[in-house]
């Protein structure tokens, strides 16, 4: 084919890879919604937790630090914040200190008298009243009568300010020029964002927002703004790994295309290459697009992985390339082989379609789409532009020599079976956890910023992260009269240091029962101006000033009572709406604890309210999810092998054969559990997935050693492209797992490690009597 | 006596309410007695509360009432907290007390001589002579204008006398402090034209 014509359809495939890769980019959604990656829920709380998975309260909760300037002007700084704050939509509320709960208390002012508790041990006669006066009377006097005088002729009981206390949180820091500080000088803020908090893409325009309405204050160049909470640690923890990942990825670029030129001596590969992997990615997004119309973020991160093992495809038609004759004919004899490969692996994944998990359903249809894709581009569309040949890779200077190494190495055939038996006990008796549950172990967060989070939470009094209090009825109604029967219970805690602080959802409105209860304690119009009237004898107020009052306390006799529905309309209703969610049929109280010393010690809440009430611990209940997923794949991966060794024995026809291709890739993978194991690293799905990729690449190894060729110069080519797959996973992986990233890291070493045992088994484990047949 | 004051010429002139404030000037701690009367419309009679004022330093102000009851207020580090008898402690950030805020900034400056810190909230003007002199305090921003009129001190020679809160409300109240507050009222509920009246006589 002329090089005109090549270079066209070179030009017309990337334009097609570019042209399909654009569209599916604006059809398929990623989501990071983790419910598509894990298996149903079985336990109740697990179905909370994936139905409230980063929505819940404290999740959603940003701490903010502001320092590096004289106090007077951070508390300015802090409450130029707190206003932007209060304006942006993207935040559900946001406080400093200084927020005026009176005023909000206001908007719920005809209901004050059902949402106080003074009425519960107190009624308005003519002592109480003439008590109340009394401490007027002093008040006015005060140097903070200013405070109280507008509200005096309205509610001389005070009971706004008593609201405003109850609802101010439960432990709050020094107030400085009317905002937080920490003791160390920083002006501290909390603000509440409206997204998720696992939700990277809007915690991350959350934080961007933020971050502009702090840059935007006059003065604030100088001061520094620290962020903490989830979110905040998402963002970090995805821009660090993508900024990582894409610096490795500019060092194993440059790396590769020296690799290539040097093994190749030809710039054709370099840009030939990598044409089937893509196709193989842009075929696989399409079938998302086509068949789920969104993927999962881990999907195709895993996914990617996976696909990687189609980068050998095209190298290996390069190096088994022969001067003068045409590279359609090499890959045809190729294909066979490479065909058993793709078929063997792509029958293992459809494993992963049988698993019921739609993240790993999604897994299977872009892996084995991507694969079969990249393939039939290798065998199909890569000689039609590829040049001819003018160099045989045989004749690669140093080459034979190598082979003659590996073919004379000692292949002592008890050695293996030692080593699997070694490897087995090191890997079932090695000291040290075996999984890895705990997904913060992943997240690449410096341990200071995990310090000053904890030192931020207790200064702020911020609801712990980790346990939520779960109450369960079946009315919302219900849940807030089970949270006022719990409420002095949760007190007994507080006394006795099992729990720091709480905040319940009967905080913010009492049950019906409970209001409709204080209202009847309410006097009619007669009776309270008569006790006003004995209890204002000898004391200085004008006659009638409290009519206001009086009419105040008519109207809220006849008021229905405030429901959870009306409340959350009001500024505050934010902080209910988080607390009080309706599951299936039932209603969910959430109750919010900060510093849990004791969770043992909320065992007699849950005897106490026959399993209505207990605490709820999200990381344990996270980590049961991981469990259940893990086993999952397990089997998925279990079936996969068994159905790649029936796939591998049927397409070479013979079991012997098959164990030499078998063998070394079950070996290897067991020496990288080895490896691990001994290094006392226990094992994330990141791991698992890795050690897949490692056994896809390894079984083309084992395949290609495993061939008889019978030709002295096709065995070199051999060599010749597996030394350069070898050497292009080893720098991509290799690099990886220098990696700070702890998931990068992981990926990394496990298939760097595995590439090792592999190549090195493969030739180990190939029949010694074809490997030494002298050239 | 803690309250000495020498004062220069007096002149109305501008540049006078600095150099009577800047002549007041006292090393904290600084303290006096004081008598106050406030007038308040839900009230038909003034309260009376009388104890003794203190500045301790920088913008640390403590207000003890002795009668007819017993309260502490203290201001300091933008924060209100107010003690009475021996129950709860209620603190409030200033912020949301800015009447409270100014009030005590004008009996810090009244006691410390501290001008500047009078200047950022309030316009000064002085008048008068050495048998009476006042110095008028009145609001500059919004916040503190919705709430307060003005504050009006009256002094005799080295001496500040009285000290008139005017709410925009209309409410007052009228502290005696230094020899006023000594020599105490002369009825029980004084109306309010006499008492400030009181304050300008040279008596």
């Amino acid at each position: 084919m002329r090089r005109v014509a090549r270079v066209a359809i070179w030009f017309v495939w990337l334009a097609l890879i570019a042209a399909i890769g654009w569209d599916v980019a604006w059809h398929l959604k990623i989501s990071s919604d983790l419910r598509d990656f894990v298996p149903p829920a079985r336990t109740a709380d697990q179905k909370l937790l994936l139905d409230e998975i980063g929505k819940g309260p404290g999740s959603r909760l940003l701490l903010l630090a502001i320092s590096g300037m004289p106090q007077a002007r951070l508390a300015n700084l802090s409450r130029g914040l707190d206003e932007a704050l209060a304006r942006d939509p993207a935040f559900a509320h946001a406080a400093n200190g200084g927020n005026d709960l009176t005023e909000i208390a206001s908007d719920l002012l005809p209901y004050r008298y059902l949402l106080s508790p003074t009425l519960d041990t107190h009624r308005f006669d003519a002592a109480y009243l003439r008590a109340q006066l009394q401490q007027r009377v002093e008040d006015l006097s005060s140097p903070a009568a200013s405070m109280l005088e507008p509200w005096l002729k309205r509610d001389p009981t005070l009971e706004t300010l008593k609201l405003a206390q109850l609802w101010e949180p439960p432990r709050q820091p020094k107030l400085v020029d009317g905002v937080w500080f920490s003791d160390r000088g920083e002006a501290l803020l909390v603000a509440e964002t409206r997204a998720a908090g696992f939700d990277p893409g809007a915690q991350a325009a959350a934080i961007a927002s933020l971050q502009k309405h702090f840059a935007s204050l006059p003065g604030s160049a100088r001061a520094k703004l620290s962020i903490s909470g989830p979110g905040w640690f998402g963002v970090q923890a995805s821009r660090h790994t993508r900024a990582e990942a894409d610096r490795f990825c500019t060092i194993t670029t440059i790396g590769f295309v020296l690799m290539l030129l040097l093994a190749y001596r030809s710039a054709v590969p370099i840009v030939v290459t990598a044409l089937p992997l893509l196709s193989g990615a842009v075929a696989g997004f399409a079938l998302l697009a086509f068949i789920f119309g969104h993927a999962h973020g881990i999907t195709v991160a895993f996914g990617f992985t996976l696909l990687g093992v189609a980068q050998e495809y095209p190298l290996r038609v390069f190096s088994h390339r022969r001067v003068g004759v045409p590279t359609s004919q090499s890959v045809r004899e190729l294909w066979p082989l490479l065909a058993t490969a793709i078929v063997s692996v792509c029958i293992a994944y459809l494993a992963f379609f049988a698993s019921g998990v739609a993240g790993l359903q999604q897994l299977a249809v872009f892996t084995i789409g991507g694969l079969i894709t990249a393939g039939v581009c290798t065998r199909w569309l890569l000689p039609l532009i590829v040049p001819p040949a003018r160099r045989d890779m045989a004749a690669t200077p140093g080459l034979a020599q190598a082979w003659h190494f590996f073919a004379h190495l000692p292949r002592p055939r008890w050695l293996p079976w030692l080593a699997a038996a070694v490897g087995l006990c090191v890997v079932a008796f090695a000291p040290g956890q075996f999984w890895q549950n705990d997904l913060s172990a992943l997240t690449p967060i410096p341990k200071s910023e995990l310090q000053r989070d904890a030192r931020l939470r207790a200064e702020l009094g911020a609801p712990d992260v980790r346990y939520l209090l779960v109450l369960r009825a079946s009315t919302a109604e219900d849940v807030l009269a089970l949270s006022e029967r719990v409420a002095p219970r949760m007190h007994q805690l507080v006394a006795s240091h099992a729990v720091g602080g709480f905040e319940l959802p009967s905080r913010f409105v009492p049950s019906a029962e409970t209001q409709k209860a204080r209202q009847a304690k309410l006097p009619d119009a007669a009776d309270l101006r008569s006790a006003l009237q004995q209890a204002m004898e000898g004391l200085p107020f004008r006659a009638g000033v409290f009519a206001p009052f009086v009419a105040d306390v008519e109207a809220a006799r006849e008021l229905s009572p405030l429901t959870p529905a009306k409340f959350e309309q009001s500024p505050l209703g934010a902080r209910l709406e988080s607390m009080l969610v309706r599951q299936g049929e039932g209603w969910v109280g959430l109750g919010t604890l900060s510093g849990v010393n004791d969770p043992a010690a909320f065992r007699v809440l849950t005897k106490a309210t026959g399993g209505a009430v207990h605490l709820l611990d999200l990381k344990a209940s996270t980590e049961s999810l991981i469990a259940a997923y893990r086993h999952r794949i397990l089997i998925a991966l279990g079936v996969a092998a068994l159905l790649l060794c029936i796939a591998v024995t049927l397409a070479l026809r013979s079991p012997r054969r098959a164990l030499h291709v078998l063998g070394p890739m079950t070996l290897a993978t067991l020496l990288v559990l080895v490896v691990l194991r001994a290094c006392g690293i226990p094992l994330s799905l990141f791991h698992l997935v890795s050690l897949t990729l490692a056994a896809g690449l390894g079984l083309h190894y084992a395949l290609f050693f495993e061939r008889r060729t019978g030709d002295d110069r096709e065995d070199l080519r051999t060599l010749h492209a597996t030394l350069v797959c070898v050497a292009s996973a080893l720098l991509v992986f290799g690099v990886l797992a220098l990696s700070s990233v702890p998931v990068l890291r992981a990926i990394g070493l496990t298939v760097a490690l595995g590439v090792a045992f592999h190549f090195t088994l493969s030739v180990l484990m190939a029949p010694a009597e074809h490997l030494r047949r002298e050239n | 006596m803690a309250l000495t004051a020498s004062f220069g010429a007096l002149a109305a002139e501008p540049g006078l309410a600095e150099s009577l404030m800047s002549g007041m000037a006292k090393t904290p701690p600084v303290s006096t007695p004081f008598v106050q009367v406030s007038y308040r419309g839900v009230l038909v009679r003034p309260l009376v509360v009388s104890g003794t004022l203190r500045w301790l330093g920088g913008d640390r102000m403590q207000r003890d009432i002795e009668k007819p009851f017993k309260e502490t207020a203290n201001i300091g580090d933008g924060e209100l907290s107010v003690q009475r008898g021996s129950g709860e402690v209620h603190r409030m950030p200033l912020a949301r007390a800015p009447q409270a805020g100014a009030m005590l900034a004008g009996f810090r400056a009244l006691l410390g001589g501290d001008v500047s810190a009078l200047q950022q909230d309030f316009a000064l003007s002085a008048q008068g002579g050495t048998a009476h002199w006042v110095i008028t305090l009145a609001p500059r921003t919004g916040q503190l204008k919705r709430q307060l009129a003005s504050i009006v001190i009256d002094g005799r020679e080295h001496e500040p006398r009285c000290l008139t809160v005017t709410n925009a409300n209309g409410d007052s109240s009228i502290t005696l402090v230094g020899a006023m507050a000594e020599q105490g009222l002369r009825s029980a509920a004084p109306l309010e034209s006499a008492l400030a009246a009181r304050c300008r006589n040279s008596q």
